[in-house]
């Protein structure tokens, strides 16, 4: 008797779990989501305030601080420092990593196994410890921290970014497309150039995207090796909240929230940076 | 050569015939190649002549494409030498051998045009731009492809695909030609079409082309000869026919064509026949083949089409029963269970007159002829 009962009992079981569930992550989900959007959220809300101070929600609305920001002298320094670290670093990152993948999708020696892993620590080992480190070496060398030791720093946190999108994109690569260009008389530079780099050029892309953000943004890093001359943005406005509470490093934000959202779109339109990652 | 004239089907064919009288010759000799531990080619020789369309047959594993590999230089064999025309080529890496490959999935550039890709090669050999595009059209002419210059890849059918992978690969007039696996990928009638078409473009062409496949029938109907593989070593080089009908070895026999099997023992010998005791206890007379002595075990085959259904009244022939009939339009398959319960396969051509042996009657097996046995050591 009991036999015809227990699936539609059990049934009815699983229909309130699934629907738990469902309700659990979209719960979650919309956390998540605000979790993620808040602080900026608030931070551009904030940059607009009419007011001196760094006050939520603002007591009236303006763009005095925007219009500040044409008169920080240091802000823009350390935003064009910024700039153009991300960009030598990004350059250098996407030659390397380009370089260091296609040896590494083609070959399945242990040792290049090994250079794929030490190529990927930066992922995962602290970026402070690495900061310190460098600064350390830096010195034993017999320099002073300047640009370009800060980009050849940023280039091995960064690279990881670039190994891995292009891998991505090499492993999508038929083979048998890079046999026929030679079969039918191609030099390898030219396979490189007219078969391969234009097959994995998104994957490419994306990860000069990611490398260039994760430049621009680096605060473990730069924190040990940038000096007066060469402070970069994070740190900047990172030292004139701590300081004077400085409003206009609200409006700064915002323009760097603008900034990463165009180039976002940018990465997307042309390099389908979504699907690079997925 | 006329680079300016304008593309016409008939030039193109003149100077394909004109390569005819180059075609090139391929010799291998003595080939070895061994991955780790495992040896994928053992001592391959083969000698394909100038113009002569050979197909290498084998099971996937062979070895079959790894000698293709190194025909083309993308690997460099363990030992052995690959030679073109008497020279050896083992020193010229691949992109210098001159060597054309139609791969299994076309590997067209899916980011070039039509065009793009036919003219790749072209311009890969350096040849001068306003060369380049009346050869594109000449070919893509060839291949009946002309109206698709500006497509896409992925816009064509997988037969317009091998087409233009095909055109591609002539436009460079390579010394040999490299088919792996072309037809595999197409549907059964697209197929025998693209079969016609290549063996068409490869005769007036006249060019050196090795086939590579594990399709039975894509060998016996397209090669002039047919090299079965099987575990790296070449088993038989023949004609197609003598392939099916004098199989030089077991794996042959019963990789090419379909067949039946049996275990027996020699019992008796003369000059003009063998008798073979088969382990269901039937006794079978054959033509004696190869030196067995009595008492030797051995393997007997026939095909399918080498036995017919006899009534079960005469002592002649293996007993069994009826177990399955299917009329197959001109044929009847039977599926027949000898003694010992194995199941042997007879086709017979199926005579409207005549009713089909009925399921569950007793008959006799027995042989068109006595050369239709093959005996083999076991």
């Amino acid at each position: 008797m009991s036999t015809p009962d227990a699936p539609r009992l059990r049934r009815h079981r699983i229909d309130w779990e699934a629907a738990s569930l469902e309700l659990l992550f979209k719960a979650l989900t919309a956390l998540a989501v605000l979790f993620l959007l808040a602080p900026s959220v608030i931070v551009i809300l904030t940059s607009f305030t009419s007011s001196a101070s760094l006050k939520f929600p603002p007591p009236g609305l303006s763009l005095r601080w925007y219009v500040a920001l044409f008169d920080a002298d240091q802000m823009q320094r350390a935003a064009w420092n910024s700039l153009q670290v991300a960009f030598w670093t990004t350059l250098i990152s996407v030659t390397l990593g380009t370089a260091a993948s296609l040896a590494i999708a083609r070959s399945s020696s242990p040792w290049i196994r090994a250079a794929d892993v030490l190529f990927m620590s930066p992922l995962v080992l602290p970026a402070l410890a690495f900061g310190f480190a460098s600064l350390i070496f830096v010195y034993r060398l017999g320099f002073r921290p300047n640009l370009p030791f800060l980009v050849l720093a940023h280039v091995v946190v960064c690279v990881p970014f670039v190994l891995r999108t292009t891998l991505a994109a090499l492993t999508q690569l038929d083979p048998a497309l890079l046999d026929a260009s030679t079969s039918l008389g191609a030099s390898p530079w030219m396979t490189f150039r007219r078969v391969t780099l234009p097959l994995i050029g998104r994957g490419v892309a994306a990860g000069g995207f990611l490398a260039f953000m994760a430049s621009f943004d680096n605060v473990p890093v730069s924190l040990f090796l940038a000096d007066e001359r060469t402070e970069v943005l994070p740190i900047h406005l990172w030292q004139q909240i701590e300081t004077n509470l400085d409003v206009r490093t609200a409006a700064a934000s915002g323009l760097i929230v603008l900034f990463t959202l165009v180039l976002m779109i940018a990465a997307e339109r042309f390099a389908g940076l979504t699907r690079q990652l997925r | 050569m006329d680079g300016n004239a304008a593309p016409s089907r008939t030039a193109a064919l003149r100077q394909l015939s004109q390569a005819a009288h180059r075609g090139h010759d391929l010799r291998l000799e003595q080939i070895t190649h061994r991955f780790g531990d495992g040896i994928a080619v053992n001592g391959v020789d083969l000698h394909v002549t100038g113009g002569e369309l050979v197909a290498l047959l084998g099971p996937s594993g062979c070895g079959k494409s790894t000698l293709l590999r190194i025909i083309a230089g993308f690997i460099s064999q363990t030992a052995g030498r690959v030679l073109f025309d008497g020279a050896l080529v083992d020193h010229l890496k691949a992109n210098r051998r001159g060597v054309g490959i139609v791969f299994q999935n076309y590997a067209l550039f899916p980011h070039m045009t039509v065009a793009e890709n036919v003219a790749y090669g072209l311009q890969a050999h350096h040849w001068p731009k306003e060369r380049i595009a009346p050869r594109v059209a000449e070919m893509l002419d060839l291949v009946h492809m002309n109206a698709f210059a500006e497509r896409r890849p992925s816009q064509l059918s997988g037969g317009q695909q091998q087409r233009i992978a095909l055109a591609r690969c002539l436009a460079i007039d390579p010394k040999i030609l490299l088919l792996d696996e072309p037809f595999g990928a197409l549907d059964k009638n697209l197929r025998l079409d693209m079969q016609i078409e290549v063996k068409r473009l490869q005769r007036i062409a006249g060019i050196t082309t090795l086939l590579v496949t594990h399709d039975q029938e894509e060998a016996l109907s397209m090669a002039d000869r047919i090299a079965v593989m099987n575990k790296g070593r070449i088993e038989q080089v023949a004609a197609p026919t003598a392939i099916y009908d004098q199989p030089a070895s077991l794996f042959v026999n019963q990789f090419v064509g379909t067949t039946n099997v049996f275990a027996g023992e020699v019992i008796e010998i003369s000059a003009h026949y063998v008798r073979v005791r088969l382990d269901g206890g039937a006794v079978i007379t054959a033509l004696p083949g190869s030196a067995f002595s009595v008492g030797a075990r051995i393997i007997v085959t026939i095909r399918p089409h080498h036995l017919r259904l006899a009534p079960s009244t005469g002592s002649d022939g293996m007993p069994g029963v009826v177990k399955t009939v299917l009329p197959l339009g001109p044929e009847v398959v039977y599926d027949v269970e000898t003694a010992g319960g194995r199941g042997v396969k007879v086709v017979v051509a199926r005579d409207a007159d005549l009713a089909p042996v009925e399921i569950g009657q007793s008959v006799h097996l027995v042989p068109l002829a006595l050369h239709s046995f093959r005996i083999f050591a076991a």
